[in-house]
């Protein structure tokens, strides 16, 4: 008979309506066995009691329905961003508000490195800073002798030293688009998108195609899931390779692998039935702590780059409309083919254009190919209002918002992108309850920090780095938002009858907390500590 | 910089059924002598002749002329990146845009990159329906856009003649020669240029010289001219040259050239004397008038 633990803690917010609230839970076979209190277990047979959570107050394991396993080896590069972040090792970087502290910080760090190694950052983001915009100027300070690369947190831009200028030979004489130059006719360091910065990253060595399914990067994402309270996480635009597959399979399998993995097989360059079969052939390998078999569509681009697909009035700056990564004529086609084959798909949908055509996509499939529970997502769906968000309802699409962007972006929004009613009502989170739809909420990590927590207090607060309150119509309750980060985001990845909830018979998936998100005031609901996490009965703590 | 020759890089753009597969599979039957890469979104859409089918691998299916073709995964800049470390290093390496793709954010990769040159935007213009598509509501701006970065525009299904109202909207928008596909008898010297892969070092020889309907002219001489020379040199190009290419000696070292359409692209090069070829249709252009342009150069 395998042996019962009953794990007592100061709370246990179940999220099951059943039993809201409880002080223990007993697990055995890395499953629920019983909720309650400290005899809940006693008429399965002899239990060991474990109070190593007796401080803690213990939720469902939190599920990141969209994020991207790059967050773990986006680390590899020092972090150059405005706001404060912690790595996966639980080291504090501090966020460099002003350029001197850029040049500062990334001098410190280069010291620390061996001479031939070239310094590469990550995260730093021109939109937060008021000075001079960055320049060759700043990094050579730097360093005048390594090569340093400051990749955008778009990751449509980078910023580099003279020595990488010289290294791909641009100069004054260079004429090539993304290439920007000064006043005085040299270029100025900054490189716009790909082509541009396509000969620096050759040359460095940034190369992420096959990165994050390398055992080393599949540990350094579990470090930063864990650190967040996650059990189950996607990798939201996945190139599966075999070998990476191995990986994953043979990494995530491993007993105390803390996390459970749901890729899904970025939708594009192939044919629509070629990446239905690769979905079909991939989820034959799932298991216990690896999800495979669904789909990512990328229709548009990102609001903040003006490339996401909007209707009327459009930007607010004039801005032409953004750009299809994909043609509504392969939306509809792909939605075709996957809901005929039974694939759920994801997709990347930013601008409510992009909503509105991927909906009347699935809506069209769904008629020649009925699939009741195909739990399609729209992801982000950051401009959906109350018509789409009852379209989707009646279509049963669910929405994944990424409301982190209200603290990140919401004041850009109002002012540069889409406007003030606009931006009022984005990320919807009461819009899209009130209509009924099935909905979570994300971070998009690395893009911005994993952390549910933070992104439930997004949803509840609703406060923008300035401090107003973008669109106070649109704050949910905590309850709600912590059903979003759990029950929610499960059902988005079909996992709801197996986690998201403290409930007999689920998986024993815990996040460890160090206080209760539901007594304490909403507005800190972000700085509640995580100490760790339960994944089927395994216990890491930080 | 590497002591291989640069790789040229031709991108192939157009929306989707525009007739780009069949443009590449006209190029990779072609007899042009040359070791392309054709690099492809849906593999499962060319349609090689089997004869010329040497072995096929996975990804990557290698013909019996040489040539290979494979698809680029979700990472098209990296894919690039393999292509230039691909040795023997290709002749030519020729991508298919996806049919939504602005054609120029992957040729400009060819201008930034040291290791390789630029060989030009060809798109491929469906002639029934690209007026309806252009003005769509929700794809137009994007079709538009494929047509302003042209340095060719290839029109498929014309029935045989070229739509005036079609012809006058694509020129409103590009300058870029305009050309039927039913009349084009090989796309390689359109696609790539018309030398032998060695042509800039050594011969002169080439698809353009050998067939009638294209004009090849080549020129070897000691000219040098400063690089603002050069700019206006061929700036004043007469029109109805589709290519040209070469190196071109200066004050401060050689240059590469390479003219495709209305793109002029330069780079540094090592050469010992001026060498430079041209295409054109023979229809529009004869070698006497190239000749006469370039004399211009020694004046």
């Amino acid at each position: 008979m395998a042996q019962i633990t009953v794990y007592n803690a100061q709370k246990i917010i179940t999220m099951d309506a059943n039993r809201p609230m409880a002080t223990h839970v007993a697990v055995r076979d890395g499953r629920i066995l019983a909720v309650g209190g400290a005899d809940c277990a006693d008429q399965w047979g002899p239990v060991t009691h474990d109070s190593t959570f007796a401080d803690a107050v213990l939720m469902p394991g939190f599920v990141e329905g969209h994020c991207h396993m790059m967050s773990g080896f986006i680390w590899d590069y020092a972090y150059a961003g405005y706001h404060d972040r912690i790595d996966p090792d639980g080291k504090l970087w501090r966020g460099k508000t002003d350029i001197e502290t850029v040049i500062a910080d990334m001098r410190a760090y280069a010291s620390t490195m061996p001479d031939d190694q070239p310094l590469l950052t990550w995260g730093f983001d021109p939109i937060f800073l008021q000075s001079e915009r960055l320049n060759r100027h700043h990094l050579d300070q730097i360093s005048d002798t390594r090569p340093v690369a400051f990749l955008f947190s778009s990751g449509h831009l980078m910023c580099v030293n003279s020595v990488v200028l010289r290294m791909v030979g641009y100069d004054g004489a260079t004429n090539v688009e993304g290439v920007m130059k000064g006043a005085d006719g040299t270029p100025n360091g900054e490189l716009q998108e790909m082509a541009a910065m396509f000969p620096v990253m050759r040359r460095l060595g940034m190369d992420y195609r096959t990165k994050a399914h390398q055992e080393k990067y599949i540990h350094q994402f579990a470090k930063v899931c864990v650190r967040a309270g996650v059990t189950t996480a996607t990798d939201l635009f996945a190139t599966i390779t075999d070998q990476g597959l191995a990986e994953l399979k043979r990494v995530t399998a491993q007993p105390d692998y803390p996390v459970r993995i749901v890729p899904t097989i970025a939708a594009m360059n192939a044919a629509p039935e070629e990446i239905a079969a690769q979905a079909h052939a991939v989820a034959a390998h799932s298991h216990d702590k690896l999800r495979l078999g669904a789909v990512k569509l990328m229709t548009d681009g990102s609001i903040q780059g003006w490339s996401a697909r909007v209707r009327a009035p459009g930007y607010v700056g004039g801005q032409p409309n953004g750009l299809w990564n994909t043609p509504p004529e392969t939306i509809f086609a792909l939605c075709e083919v996957m809901q005929r084959e039974r694939v759920q798909m994801h997709a990347h949908t930013n601008g409510d254009e992009a909503s509105d055509v991927t909906l009347n996509a699935i809506e069209a499939a769904a008629r020649k190919h009925p699939w009741p529970g195909a739990r399609h997502v729209l992801q982000h769906a950051q401009m959906m209002e109350g018509g789409l968000f009852r379209r989707a309802a009646e279509l049963g699409v669910c929405v994944n918002l990424f409301v982190n962007h209200i603290w990140y972006f919401g004041d850009q929004h109002a002012a540069l992108t889409i406007g003030e009613d606009r931006a009022a009502r984005m990320d919807g989170c009461r819009s899209a309850l009130d209509a009924g739809v099935a909905m979570a909420i994300h971070s998009d990590a690395p893009v911005t920090p994993m952390g549910p927590l933070f992104t439930a207090s997004c949803a509840v607060n609703r406060k923008t780095m300035s401090g107003r309150v973008l669109g106070p119509a649109q704050r949910i309750t905590v309850d709600e938002a912590l059903r979003a980060i759990t029950l929610g985001a499960a059902y988005t990845l079909k996992m709801d009858a197996e986690v998201g909830s403290i409930e007999t018979g689920k998986r024993a998936d815990f996040a460890v907390l160090g206080q209760d998100p539901t007594a304490i005031d909403p507005a800190h609901l972000a700085d509640v500590p995580v100490l760790g996490t339960v994944t089927g009965g395994h216990v890491t703590l930080l | 910089m590497s002591a291989l020759p640069r790789l040229p890089l031709t991108v192939i753009g157009g929306y989707l059924g525009a007739g780009k597969t069949t443009l590449l599979n006209r190029l990779l039957s072609e007899p042009h002598g040359q070791k392309i890469m054709v690099m492809v979104n849906d593999f499962g859409a060319i349609n090689i002749d089997a004869a010329l089918i040497e072995r096929a691998d996975g990804d990557t299916l290698s013909l019996t002329n040489g040539c290979v073709c494979c698809t680029m995964g979700n990472d098209l800049f990296m894919a690039l990146g393999d292509a230039l470390d691909r040795r023997p290093r290709p002749d030519h390496l020729v991508i298919e845009a996806s049919g939504i793709a602005d054609p120029a954010k992957i040729a400009m990769a060819a201008r930034a990159e040291p290791d390789m040159a630029y060989g030009g935007i060809a798109v491929v213009v469906d002639g029934e329906n690209w007026p309806k598509l252009a003005d769509d509501p929700l794809i137009g701006a994007q079709m538009r856009g494929q047509v302003q970065v042209a340095d060719v525009l290839l029109v498929s299904k014309t029935g045989g003649a070229l739509a005036p109202n079609l012809a006058v909207r694509l020129a409103a928008l590009s300058r870029a020669p305009l050309l039927d596909l039913a009349d084009l008898p090989q796309v390689a010297p359109v696609l790539l240029g018309g030398m032998a892969p060695d042509g800039v070092q050594g011969g002169l020889q080439g698809v353009a010289a050998d067939h009638p309907a294209y004009v090849g002219w080549a020129h070897e001489g000691a000219e040098r001219l400063e690089r603002p020379a050069l700019e206006a040199l061929l700036a004043a190009r007469p029109a109805g040259i589709y290519r040209l290419k070469g190196h071109v000696l200066s004050p401060d070292g050689a240059l590469e050239v390479h003219v495709v359409g209305p793109t002029i692209d330069i780079k540094p090069a090592q050469s010992d004397s001026t060498r430079v070829v041209a295409i054109g249709l023979a229809s529009q252009i004869d070698r006497e008038t190239i000749a006469a342009w370039w004399a211009n150069a020694a004046a």
